[in-house]
Formats: structure tokens, C-alpha cells, sequence
């Protein structure tokens, strides 16, 4: 039977907030799940929830954390900050380590929690990595979430009249965004990491310039049955569906595990 | 070290939740923040944490958990109507702040669906008082007045009315977010009886529910001078914000609210 999840509390005085998926037993392989930012880390709790207890009946040990800064960890929103997050991810790689007894840890995010996994998999020592619909311009990425911000406030399903612009200044959607860790985002530009990389495509429209420079490295891409639409303004509180990710999450560890 | 704490915890261990705890003096209340819809313990936009994390700062304990099933909560095996499990689990998480803090009294907040929790579990011990955000509100005559009476005399309003009505046979009654209400009746007797037993209520209604309420005075024709004037309830209408406060100032607005309703009615011991 697979013990309970249970929450955790580790890093620098136990600033971050997780759950451990555990196993019976010893854990020959670990999962982290690094979640996504903004909104998405809340739209996506439930599909990483069912990830997890499904991969712990596997037999694979799973933790899933929020970074400073985000969901429940300690810190305000604005003080998100990419290097931050990197070290998190980090302190959560080594704490799953502790908890499993794992040899083996698999990295995996979900759009900018994948763009994060993929730059802290040398020093988190990911053996390899699984990457949903990740983030890899982070110039476009600001751009998109500028965009949305201005469609938000003018749109008519939120406000019966437009808002100021500098009511929805500094924000994108629902979470304030700093200066820094607006230019962090903007310079983010994906490289290919040295383990092997599994990209799983549910965009609804093909990414210009593909899954480029991670395909030409050599990541296997994936497309999933059901795409996900990541920025639809009305479905800011909707939890983001996807039945066949733990099949395909599970077919693509069971050579590791 | 960070002053919040996760906890698993409940009759049978199957809830999760994270509690503030700053030293307080006995009698305090414990604030107790219940799920918004089907979101998990944070909150749309973290708004929970931002609103937990502040009134700890002024000296309230609190817990923000998962319900049975919700986010990262279990279920309890136990047979029952949702209303009795809600119930329980609010007992569940009083229990937690009074063994880790000493709260005997506490207040409720809920957003949306959570007001609708919130309201059910206004009938426990304990309970002294409760944050209805987009709470119970019904449709009035003086709603119907001031939603269709301006409509009446613009073409463009008659066209989409008469293609709504091509495309559906009938109307619901009430726009409720997905949810089903109870009767009005129902629920006034409900307020006008907790009322009475000493609770204290703040209701907070938003601008993103204008479908279901248009202006502040329709509480009373909702719920009657009894229930609406009542000393112990309050009500305001954030005009302009959406259902879920999106926007930071919005959401400086609601805390503001809900901030000065605590520290009047509720004030930190000690």
C-alpha cells in the first residue's frame, strides 16, 4: 500500500512548503515536480497532485514544493526571483534525495517550472528530464504576459469598464511582477541540458521555431493527445486538465524505474 | 524559522493545512480560511496567503486548509452529506488552532463557494463570526428594476435578449457560479438565527457579480431589515473589482475590509 502524502517543510529555516509522495520502502528513483509561476502553479496543483500519487503508486518517490515567494512557501510574491528559484530547486532535488533514499532524480515542469527545471539540471544533478510545453524565450514569454495583462484589463468578463492602466501596472495577471525579476525573464533563452530530455507538446498552435535549441540537441518531443491552453484569460481560475500525462510520465520512467 | 507550519491533521488524518501562529493572547480569535471553489488552500492568486499572512501579522492565528477532497485533502471514509463533512472539518481545524494556539472562538472566511462553506459551518461551537466574500445574494424586484429598466430602450440589448432566448428554453433563475443555492427564505432564516445566537458577520460583495446584485441596497430587499440592519452584520460592495480580485489594489481594497471588520469586532486580546 502507498503511505500518504505528507507536507513538509525544508530549506533555510523551513521556508518552503511541499508535499512527499512516498513510497513502501526504498525509492530507487525520485521524481521533483518544479512547479510553474503565477496562476499556473494554482491551475496546475490538481493534474500534479494526481501525477504524483499516481507515480508513488509506481513506486517512485515524489516532491512536489512551492518556491520562495509562491503557492504556500514563505516570502511575498514580489520578491520571485530566478536564481532564488534555481536554489530552491536545488534544496527540493536534495531533500527528496533524503526522504527516498533515491539514487536516481528526474526533473520535471510544466511551463516555466520546465524552463526552471531545465537550467537547474547540472546543479540539482537531474539524471534527466521531463519538460510539459516549457517555456524556452523568455523574451516572447514577457511579451505574451504583457499582453495578457492589457487584455485583462479591458475585458468586459472581469470589468464592466476598462481599468487604468496604472491600476494593472506592474502585474501580470493577478501576481505583481518586479523590475528584476521582469529583466530575469526576459533573458531567460533555453540552452540543452547534458541528460536526456523528453519534451511533452500540448500546445494548441505549433511554437515558432519549434522546441528549438532543445529538438536539434536531441530531445525526444512527444505530442499529447489533448492540448492545453495555457493563457486563456477566462480560465484564470480553471484547473488545467491533462488525462494523459501520468501514462505518458509513467511509459517515458519505466526503463528507470 | 518561518512562522507558518504545515500540518496533516483530522479525525482521520486526511486533511492539510497550513497554519500562522504568532504569539497571541488568550482569547484571540482564530481565523480559519476555507477553499475558493475548487482552488486549493492558496488561494485565486495566492489571495489567502497574502490575507493569512497579514492578519497574522496583526496578531491573529490562522489556517488556510484543504476541505475533504480538495486540493491536497484526503477523504474521511465517513458517510455523509457534504454539509455534515464540511461541518466536521471546520471542528477539525478549530481543534488544530486551539492545540497550537489556544483559540476557543473563530472566525470563518470564505470566497465564493467558501462563503457557502463558511455559511454551513456558522452553526458549530466556536464559531463566533464569519467573512462572506461574494456570499448568498438573490435577485430582487429592485435588482430586476435596475438591470432591465435602462435595457428597455436600447435596440442592441433587445437583440441579444431575443437571442438568448432563441437559445435557450429556459432560464435559470439564479446566476450562482456553477452553484446551486438554497431558498432565500432558507438561508435569511439561517442569518436572522445566528444572528440571534451572537455571531457577527461581514459580508463582501464585488463588482464581478453584477448579474446577481447591482446595488448595495438590495441586501435589504433581500434579506430584510432584521437580518440587513442587524448591529452585528456589516455589508459592503467593492464596486469595480471582479469576482476573484485579480487586480493588486483590488485586492488592497478587500484586505483594508476585512482587516478593520476583524480588529472592530474582534480586537486582538492583550
Amino acid at each position: 500500500m502507498t503511505p500518504a502524502s505528507e507536507p513538509c517543510q525544508f530549506g533555510r529555516d523551513g521556508a518552503l512548503i511541499g508535499m512527499y509522495h512516498g513510497v513502501a520502502g526504498h525509492a530507487p528513483v525520485g521524481m521533483l515536480l518544479c512547479p510553474p509561476l503565477g496562476q499556473m502553479l494554482l491551475r496546475t496543483h490538481r493534474v500534479y497532485r494526481q501525477l504524483a500519487s499516481g507515480l508513488a503508486a509506481r513506486g517512485i518517490g515524489v516532491l512536489r514544493f512551492d518556491y520562495h515567494g509562491t503557492g504556500d512557501s514563505a516570502g511575498d510574491s514580489l520578491a520571485l526571483d530566478w536564481q532564488h528559484c534555481l536554489a530552491d530547486i536545488r534544496s527540493a532535488a536534495a531533500e527528496l534525495r533524503v526522504r527516498s533514499g533515491c539514487a536516481t532524480v528526474v526533473g520535471f515542469g510544466a511551463q516555466l517550472g520546465g524552463s526552471l527545471a531545465l537550467a537547474a539540471a547540472a546543479t540539482a544533478g537531474f539524471a534527466r528530464l521531463i519538460l510539459w510545453d516549457p517555456v524556452l524565450d523568455g523574451a516572447r514569454h514577457v511579451a505574451e504576459l504583457d499582453a495578457g495583462q492589457e487584455a485583462l484589463r479591458n475585458d468586459p468578463q472581469h470589468y464592466v469598464r476598462p481599468r487604468g492602466v496604472e491600476e494593472a501596472a506592474g502585474q501580470w495577471l493577478g501576481f505583481p511582477v518586479s523590475a528584476q525579476w521582469r529583466a530575469q525573464l526576459a533573458g531567460w533563452r533555453a540552452e540543452p541540458a547534458r541528460v536526456p530530455t523528453l519534451i511533452l507538446d500540448s500546445r494548441p498552435e505549433p511554437v515558432a521555431g519549434g522546441w528549438s535549441p532543445l529538438a536539434e540537441a536531441g530531445a525526444r518531443v512527444l505530442a499529447m493527445p489533448a492540448s492545453t491552453d495555457w493563457s486563456d484569460l477566462h480560465r484564470l481560475e480553471h484547473a488545467i486538465l491533462a488525462p494523459d500525462l501520468l501514462r505518458m510520465v509513467g511509459a517515458a520512467l519505466e526503463p528507470a524505474a | 524559522m518561518m512562522a507558518e507550519r504545515a500540518f496533516r491533521f483530522g479525525r482521520a488524518r486526511h486533511l492539510v493545512g497550513i497554519a500562522g501562529l504568532p504569539p497571541i493572547a488568550r482569547g484571540t480569535v482564530g481565523v480559519i480560511v476555507l477553499n475558493t471553489g475548487l482552488m486549493h488552500r492558496v488561494g485565486p492568486f495566492r489571495l489567502h496567503v497574502d490575507l493569512t499572512r497579514r492578519l497574522n501579522a496583526l496578531g491573529y492565528p490562522t489556517l488556510r486548509f484543504d476541505l475533504s477532497t480538495m486540493g491536497d485533502s484526503g477523504a474521511s471514509a465517513e458517510a455523509g452529506s457534504r454539509e455534515e463533512q464540511v461541518r466536521a472539518d471546520v471542528r477539525d481545524a478549530a481543534a488544530l488552532l486551539t492545540g497550537h494556539a489556544g483559540c476557543t472562538r473563530f472566525v470563518l472566511v470564505g470566497l465564493c463557494r467558501g462563503a457557502q462553506s463558511a455559511h454551513i459551518a456558522c452553526s458549530e461551537a466556536g464559531v463566533a463570526g464569519a467573512v462572506f466574500l461574494d456570499g448568498y445574494i438573490y435577485r430582487t424586484f429592485g435588482f430586476k428594476l435596475r438591470h432591465y429598466l435602462p435595457r428597455l430602450l436600447s435596440p442592441a440589448r433587445w437583440r441579444g435578449f431575443l437571442a438568448r432566448k432563441l437559445r435557450q428554453v429556459v432560464e435559470p433563475e439564479e446566476v450562482t457560479f456553477g452553484s446551486v443555492y438554497p431558498p432565500r427564505a432558507q438561508v435569511r432564516g439561517e442569518l436572522a438565527d445566528m444572528l440571534a445566537r451572537g455571531l457577527r458577520f461581514c459580508f463582501v460583495y464585488s463588482g464581478g457579480i453584477g448579474e446577481q446584485l447591482n446595488h448595495p441596497r438590495q441586501f435589504r430587499e433581500c434579506y430584510g431589515r432584521r437580518v440587513a440592519d442587524h448591529p452585528a452584520l456589516r455589508m459592503d460592495l467593492l464596486d469595480g473589482t471582479d469576482h476573484t480580485y485579480t487586480l493588486l489594489c483590488d485586492r488592497e481594497r478587500l484586505f483594508g475590509h476585512v482587516e478593520g471588520w476583524l480588529l472592530e469586532q474582534f480586537p486582538p486580546t492583550g
